[in-house]
């Protein structure tokens, strides 16, 4: 009889338990209105920040609208947190981003027009090579001491030009093997002189500036020290910054916390000094998924919203208490690459086969690829239709961006049409074969873990089959893919992403420089005794010296829209899309100006918490 | 005495070689794994050929393998754990976790075990009654609940009900709390991370004690101190107990060595800031100094560990002295 009774209960339990699955428990979900979420969110940014001087000092004045004073934002980072705090050493853009919270550079970016405008310095003009920037009077460090010409030649002579720490911004100020000579013209004038034009240099130069007087001692002590120097595990109250927030706690894994820099030198149009917060906390959350928690439980401010995220986010949009931005497509592009190499290895093997070199090199071939791939399937179906097919080398988003190429639709007989010209022909089973009669059948590598990337490949695989090529896609363990791409150079085709700049196609040059380290679609791992560039390769080379040099921006973009047409019609790389960037942001946070160039909380001393 | 301390320097000097053999394939195992440290900064189109040299260089990546080794090898010895991929100390991150750690698997081995022992005794005592297999029930579904899943669940109920926070260890305003707060803030972050902890291992061990009860309380020598009209109470503490326990302090030196590593995966869940989450992130990037420094921690809490409970076994046990 208990016996009984004890099954009863369990299947009770159960049932208990499976009642939790009955589907009918579910209101029914309409599915959502992705219409409105695709569209860009409009926004009128506030006039352009000036200088106006009180008392003898240059301050900035913010011309957003006036907030109120206190209160506290706090946003999240992924990951393990920043490595450093020293913007010279850092690495990674965790390190990078706080590091930037703490010092401000020369200049800045607008965030409509990415234009280069001034920050800590007060202006900035050009002659010749000659390049002055003239600095703000009167504005101090967070110790006290005042900032003058000495503290910016101070940072690119000893720290940025002597190599310390990471060397990527004086590999990328050398021109022909020089660096720019600086001149103190008076305490707050600052003269760099280049031995010929160079655009990118303006924008180099906003790069941060080091405190002299707290940073002379470790440069003295040699690169080993530099590299440990205002670390994560430096006091907070031993960092002298010039930011509109100071360090106040570093928690490792846990967060960071900002307090506000009550001696910043920006004022608001009551000449009221900012910034608004009292406090911005970043919190450091493991994964995406850990992120979403946070937002729902209300422990974090702002959220960059991904796939299915979206819709439901926008759903709820109106009865919550978050506001939804559309900043258009990101810096991010998703792309197929060809191994054009047709090189030995040092084993006196071909890196590729010969009868793929064949395939590879066949311009024909290339596009019937670009014609074979649905990117609006792959736009709808794995971005959520939040996205944008792309076609360019530059991100959507760049102000360099070619506009004239609008790229196609899907044609499969325009692909077939291609490869029949170039002597591929069909056997009766529908599978591809070249002129010589080998089998068109070739590897796919992407890393795994992926899932966008590793459904793209499933997506470029299917779209290829359609032409009777074999695609072997196999996505592999990103290490051994960046081995593959970097040395051993034994691959047929990659699908990858890269983070673009919107505002400096010069920075892409390790990519379309022939001998760049990261020249993915042709890798030259050291000069070659004969120029065996391909005429398109010396092409580039070529635009992309002289782009370097022109300082004009008219005629700098007429140079970047002629190598965006190149790699178009070349199609080395085969763009797929960008995707979307999408945030939500709590209604009480004012002063939201988003911009695909800087982001959300680029004017963090303009934000303010709605009381 | 004399015996057990000479027991004891043999044990130790018998880890030696075991730690050097336990070094040397851990290291050339991350070593030949494929795994690139530099492999993110490849792939950034801002980087310059010579900073990844130079990365390569400050890290010793340029050498052959055994050569980084007996570097390694070489420091290690003298104290020195060497400096992270991104040129932190490795003692000085790994002490920033260790306390955390500490604490939660402190709190979840203190509560599992005084929880644990008196069920095990009490389900044994009243072996086959509904209670016991009440408790069979229980410890069934919290040894089949996988911990990752049921740390998840946690988690979403913190969200939706708010009671609790959603991970980590303190609040971002902790420094300005005071003291009793700060107390209650940590223990409200720790309820639900022990709750997943001490659910999984409270089921092992209970159903462990209940076996080992059971067993002893079949014995000749049991029957026999009933015989003699002892109390049930003396029979069972006095008696059974204290020959069912040698199994337990076994266990407990294995519980010793997952003190910094036990917990990996509920941390990571919970974004609890403790080491599990910082040696994942080291193994991905093959972070050598890192890794090694924490797998030879293992290997030294394990043999202590071990260790431990023997000179324990010792203790409790007259049999196992007469026969060492």
């Amino acid at each position: 009889m208990k016996r009984v009774i004890y099954i009863f209960l369990i299947i009770f339990l159960v049932l208990l338990f499976l009642k939790a699955c009955i589907r009918k428990d579910i209101p029914e979900q309409k599915p959502a209105n992705t219409q409105n979420i695709n569209q860009r969110t409009e926004f009128t940014y506030p006039k352009r920040a000036k200088t106006i001087t009180l008392n003898g000092i240059d301050y900035l004045q913010s011309q957003a609208p006036v907030g109120n004073f206190g209160g506290e934002v706090i946003l999240s980072i992924f990951g393990e947190g920043p490595k450093t705090f020293n913007p010279f050493t850092s690495k990674d853009a965790t390190s990078s981003q706080m590091a930037g919270m703490m010092f401000d550079g020369l200049f800045t970016t607008d965030a409509k027009t990415g234009e280069v405008i001034p920050k800590l310095a007060k202006s900035y003009e050009i002659k010749g090579n000659n390049y002055y920037v003239y600095l703000r009077k009167g504005i101090k460090w967070s110790d006290g001491k005042a900032i003058t010409a000495d503290d910016v030649i101070f940072t690119w002579q000893d720290i940025i030009f002597a190599g310390l720490g990471n060397t990527s911004l004086r590999d990328s100020c050398m021109i022909e093997g020089k660096l720019p000579v600086i001149t103190k013209v008076d305490d707050y004038t600052v003269k760099f002189t280049l031995s010929r034009p160079f655009a990118p240099f303006l924008r180099q130069l906003s790069a941060e500036i080091a405190p002299k007087h707290a940073f002379e001692n470790a440069v003295k002590k040699g690169a080993k020290y530099f590299d440990g120097f205002y670390s994560t595990t430096t006091p907070p109250d031993k960092f002298v910054t010039s930011g509109a927030f100071k360090l106040k706690e570093y928690i490792p894994a846990q967060r960071i916390v900002f307090v506000k820099n009550p001696d910043y030198y920006e004022v608001n149009t009551k000449n009221e000094k900012l910034p608004y917060l009292n406090k911005v906390v970043y919190l450091i959350v493991g994964d995406a998924n850990n992120e979403i928690l946070k937002f729902e439980a209300k422990e974090i401010d702002l959220i960059s919203l991904k796939g299915s995220n979206v819709a439901i986010y926008k759903q709820k949009e109106p009865s919550s208490d978050y506001k939804i931005y559309n900043l258009g497509p990101d810096t991010g592009t998703m792309f197929i690459v060809l191994n054009l190499n047709n090189r030995k290895n040092p084993d006196g093997k071909y890196y590729v086969q010969p009868e793929k070199q064949f395939w590879f090199k066949d311009k024909n071939f290339r596009y019937a690829i670009d014609y074979a791939i649905d990117r609006d399937n792959m736009v709808q179906n794995i971005a959520n239709g939040l996205a944008e097919p792309l076609f360019t080398a530059e991100s959507l988003n760049s102000i360099f961006l070619n506009e004239n190429i609008k790229g196609h639709k899907r044609d499969i007989d325009v692909s077939r049409e291609y490869l029949t010209q170039s002597g591929f022909f069909y056997n009766k089973n529908g599978k591809l074969f070249d002129k010589y009669g080998n089998n068109v059948e070739f590897d796919l590598y992407t890393n795994a873990g992926n899932i966008e990337r590793e459904s793209l490949g499933v997506m470029v695989k299917q779209d290829l089959e359609d032409l009777g090529m074999k695609v072997n896609f196999k996505p592999i363990e990103f290490n051994t893919l960046v081995n593959k791409m970097v040395n051993t150079l034994d691959w047929d085709m990659i699908l990858m992403g890269l983070t673009g700049s919107p505002l400096e196609p010069h920075n892409g040059k390790n990519v379309w420089n022939s001998y760049g380290s990261l020249h993915l679609f042709n890798q030259r791992l050291e000069k070659t005794s004969f120029d065996d560039r391909l005429d398109f390769e010396k092409e580039l080379d070529e635009i992309f010296d002289k782009a370097s040099l022109e300082t004009n921006f008219e005629a700098r973009k007429a140079l970047y829209n002629k190598y965006q047409q190149i790699v178009y019609d070349e199609k080395p790389i085969i763009y797929l899309y960008s995707p979307t960037r999408i945030v939500a942001v709590r209604k009480k946070i004012k002063n939201i100006y988003p911009s695909m160039l800087n982001g959300v909380m680029y004017n963090i001393e303009e934000i303010y918490v709605d009381k | 005495m004399q015996e057990i301390l000479i027991y004891i320097l043999k044990r130790i000097l018998q880890t030696v070689p075991l730690l050097i053999l336990v070094s040397i394939m851990s290291f050339f195992i991350i070593r030949l794994s494929p795994v690139d440290p530099l492999a993110e900064l490849k792939l950034n189109p801002s980087i310059s050929k010579e900073t990844l040299q130079k990365e390569a260089q400050r890290m010793g990546l340029n050498k052959p393998v055994w050569k980084q080794y007996l570097l390694w090898a070489k420091s290690f010895i003298k104290g020195d754990l060497g400096v992270t991929t991104t040129g932190e100390s490795v003692a000085s991150k790994l002490k920033e976790r260790i306390p955390n750690t500490l604490l939660l698997t402190l709190v979840v081995i203190f509560m599992t075990w005084s929880v644990a022992i008196p069920l095990g005794m009490l389900a044994a005592v009243k072996w086959k009654t509904p209670f016991d297999r009440f408790l069979t029930f229980l410890t069934s579904i919290g040894m089949a609940v996988p911990s990752f899943f049921f740390a998840i669940l946690l988690l979403i109920f913190a969200v939706k009900t708010g009671w609790f926070p959603v991970g980590g260890l303190t609040s971002y305003n902790f420094n300005e709390m005071g003291l009793w707060n700060k107390v209650w803030d940590i223990t409200q972050h720790l309820i639900l991370p022990v709750t997943v902890l001490f659910t999984i291992s409270l089921a092992g061990l209970q159903r462990q004690m209940r076996a080992n009860i059971l067993d002893v309380l079949d014995s000749d020598y049991i029957k026999f101190a009933r015989a003699k009209g002892l109390s049930e109470k003396k029979v069972l503490f006095k008696h059974a107990l204290r020959n069912a326990v040698n199994p337990m302090i076994t266990l407990l030196g294995f519980e010793f060595s997952s003190l910094l590593s036990g917990a990996a995966l509920t941390e990571y869940v919970f974004q609890y800031p403790g080491l599990g989450r910082l040696i994942l992130e080291a193994v991905l990037k093959s972070d050598i100094n890192l890794v090694m420094a924490s797998l030879m921690m293992g290997a030294f809490m394990l043999i202590a560990g071990n260790l431990l409970s023997d000179i324990l076994l010792i203790l409790t046990d007259p049999r196992i002295r007469v026969r060492g």
